[in-house]
């Protein structure tokens, strides 16, 4: 049954907590927050270091599970999802990107794009290698550089690959985690632009970043401090348009 | 499949990691298995000294312990004081019929043999064995005498602890007890010019030979075996004894029925010595290699299961973040923990395999290393020690020691040889298997609880 009022959010988060045990103390690194993530847009999740931006990303991607609170990704129950429905929601309804790429180092360009694929099944191995060819002319890298392994690309390469990749079994929530954090300020403004380009139609991307400068870029702003949502979370209409 | 390829592309991936692990493997496993046949190589000489020993108790009249019957012809020289049993110098205890009715009651005792030896010095017989060239002698002297032995179970003929061919004739059946019938020494035959079907008269009895039979030394077939009674008879023994062989069911047993025998009897009346006594003197080298190689094989067996966690831990903990990425990416649990199934069981398998063809060559290396000194296994000091020397013993204890050294084959330890027995063999496959299950299942388990938030989260 759809909500009205959230019937046009690809992601809706209701009272989500998640808290950390470092030895003797709990720190709450996701401390009872609400939301919702529109279709289509570009949203910056901003904050310093240790603000809960990654948690609330590893949240929203199912790579971790809330304490308490609700997570809804296109009507699915993420929070509660367990098992197979699990792994197919990493598969097929979200993409990551991560800060520091995650490639896998024995795998060419070419085979991590298609390594999600391979995972989700359904498509034959030609199959697989034409569309991460695609994936990777669309998101940039030269096709001479499809069967370089990641040792052998640039910091800016090895993300487009990793974009490319959370590309893979198009879905419709792709989560960045500090993309640019690592690149230098060119090439952290081309793969803003690239993620940009990406929030259209029913995906939705989500970027978290402690760059007041990438949150800029954004569509919608929601800052965070020590665990919570700062305030009521801004809607901001994009400037730059990337 | 997709599980399949994925593991052989790991493995292949990376070469050097995938050779060092199986070589780790190997060792490990090969030095737990080297250790499993190496133990099982030592108690498996225990137990076929412990046959080679028998099961059974001698009992004697106090005060022969050593031997029955004792021929001197130099005094004696052993440490022990000796008897003989014969009528005319019996100053030790008399055995009796009555004396040994116990016997038969006590647990574990499933039969007994009764005997007893006598010299004859008549005119009928004259000894095989002449004084050796040089040595002076008594006046008078014409050599040892006749060794004359009653029994009634000529079926396994001993003589001076030696088994007895027959090479001509028969010996006497069970149903014979009472026949005056003979079985006489090769050598003891031919001095006398004997054969089957002739007949000796002793001390007025005639006896007839229906067999003879052969030894193979010296004294030993300077001897005429008669059934007990009609020995008994002839040398006017009443219902004496002067030995009791005991046959107890298992060697498990021979300790306890011998202190029961000792309880029974009395050992004011009877000195009952059993061959646990020269199974202990014989194996104690062999007992305690077999004891320090099952410490070793535990020790193996924890160091490899110790050395196979840390290293295939190793491994999995280098590989973690990639684990968490494959999972972040859409690999369920079960590819991630089938995909390290697979991996490890490959390379545990053929490390195993390894280990196992290393084994037996190196086993018996390591067999012979923990063998002190075969030498110490034979030799006068078992046969003699403490008692009166093995030319003066012939029946005693120092004989069975002799005779189970003699076996073991130019020492006890150095015949340890190590064997693929089916029981080793099931036994190390076993272990190899538990190795490679302990080097395959936990990283497995353990990968299928990586959570990828966690691992991907200090990057």
């Amino acid at each position: 049954m759809s909500n009205p009022e959230t019937s046009g959010c690809t992601a809706v988060a209701e009272n989500v907590v998640k808290h950390f045990n470092t030895g003797a103390t709990t720190v709450r690194a996701v401390d009872d927050v609400s939301f919702q993530l529109p279709h289509g847009r570009m949203i910056a999740l901003r904050g310093p270091s240790g603000c809960g931006k990654s948690t609330l990303l590893n949240l929203l991607g199912a790579l971790d599970r809330p304490d308490s609170g609700r997570i809804t990704v296109g009507g699915q129950d993420i929070g509660a999802a367990r098992g197979s429905r699990e792994v197919a929601y990493r598969r097929r309804s979200v993409g990551f990107v991560f800060q520091m790429f995650n490639l896998l180092p024995h795998l060419t360009a070419l085979e991590n794009v298609a390594l999600p694929m391979e995972l989700a099944g359904g498509l034959s191995g030609d199959a697989r290698r034409r569309k991460a060819g695609v994936l990777l002319e669309r998101v940039g890298l030269a096709p001479e550089k499809h069967l370089r392994r990641p040792s052998r690309l640039s910091g800016g390469e090895q993300q487009r690959v990793a974009i490319a990749r959370a590309l893979a079994n198009d879905p419709t929530l792709i989560l960045a985690d500090e993309p640019t954090a690592n690149l230098d300020s060119t090439t952290g403004a081309a793969i803003i632009a690239l993620l940009r380009g990406l929030a259209e139609g029913d995906r939705t991307v989500v970027i978290a970043t402690h760059d007041n400068a990438v949150a800029q870029k954004a569509d919608l702003v929601i800052s965070m401090r020590d665990g919570k949502l700062l305030g009521k979370w801004v809607e901001e209409e994009a400037t730059t348009g990337a | 499949m997709t599980v399949i390829r994925w593991a052989g592309r790991t493995l292949v991936r990376s070469p050097l990691r995938t050779i060092l692990l199986v070589g780790v493997l190997s060792v490990s496993i090969g030095l737990a298995l080297i250790m499993i046949t190496v133990n099982g190589a030592f108690e498996d000489r225990v137990d076929e000294i412990r046959a080679q020993v028998g099961t059974d108790i001698t009992v004697r009249p106090a005060g022969t312990f050593g031997g029955g019957f004792a021929i001197r012809l130099d005094g004696g020289t052993g440490g022990g004081s000796v008897e003989t049993s014969s009528p005319d110098q019996q100053t030790q205890q008399v055995l009796t019929d009555e004396d040994i009715e116990p016997i038969s009651d006590v647990e574990h005792v499933v039969g007994y043999t009764r005997r007893i030896s006598a010299q004859y010095s008549g005119d009928a017989l004259q000894s095989a064995i002449e004084p050796p060239a040089g040595v002076q002698v008594p006046e008078g002297f014409t050599g040892p005498p006749v060794l004359v032995a009653g029994t009634e179970d000529a079926s396994s003929l001993t003589a001076f602890g030696e088994e007895a061919e027959i090479v001509e004739g028969r010996t006497f059946e069970s149903d014979e007890g009472e026949a005056e019938v003979a079985v006489i020494g090769q050598s003891l035959a031919e001095a006398n010019g004997l054969s089957v079907g002739d007949t000796v008269d002793l001390e007025g009895t005639s006896v007839e030979v229906i067999g003879v039979f052969t030894t193979g030394t010296q004294f030993g077939d300077n001897q005429l075996v008669l059934p007990l009674e009609v020995a008994r008879d002839i040398f006017d023994r009443g219902t004496e004894i002067d030995e009791v062989t005991v046959r107890v069911d298992s060697a498990e047993n021979v300790a306890a029925v011998t202190e029961t025998l000792r309880e029974t009897i009395g050992e004011d009346k009877a000195d009952v010595t059993s061959q646990e006594t020269a199974f202990d003197a014989i194996s104690a080298p062999v007992s305690d290699a077999a004891s320090s190689s099952q410490v070793a094989m535990y020790a193996a067996l924890i160091a490899s299961a110790v050395i196979i966690l840390f290293s295939v831990g190793i491994v999995v903990r280098q590989r973690i973040k990639e684990i968490g990425i494959l999972k972040a990416v859409g690999a369920s649990g079960w590819h991630v923990t089938g995909q390290m199934t697979l991996e490890t069981l490959f390379i545990a398998v053929v490390a195993a395999a390894i280990g196992a063809l290393a084994t037996f060559p190196l086993a018996q290396g390591v067999a012979d290393g923990l063998v002190s000194d075969p030498a110490t296994a034979t030799g006068p000091q078992f046969i003699g020690g403490g008692g009166p020397g093995i030319a003066e013993l012939p029946d005693g204890p120092g004989a069975i020691v002799r005779q189970a050294a003699d076996t073991a084959g130019g020492g006890v330890l150095g015949g340890v040889e190590v064997a693929v027995s089916p029981e080793v063999f099931v036994y190390a496959l076993v272990i190899a298997i538990g190795l490679a299950i302990i080097a395959t299942i936990i990283p497995a388990w353990y990968v299928g609880r990586v959570k990828p938030a966690e691992v991907l989260r200090y990057e």
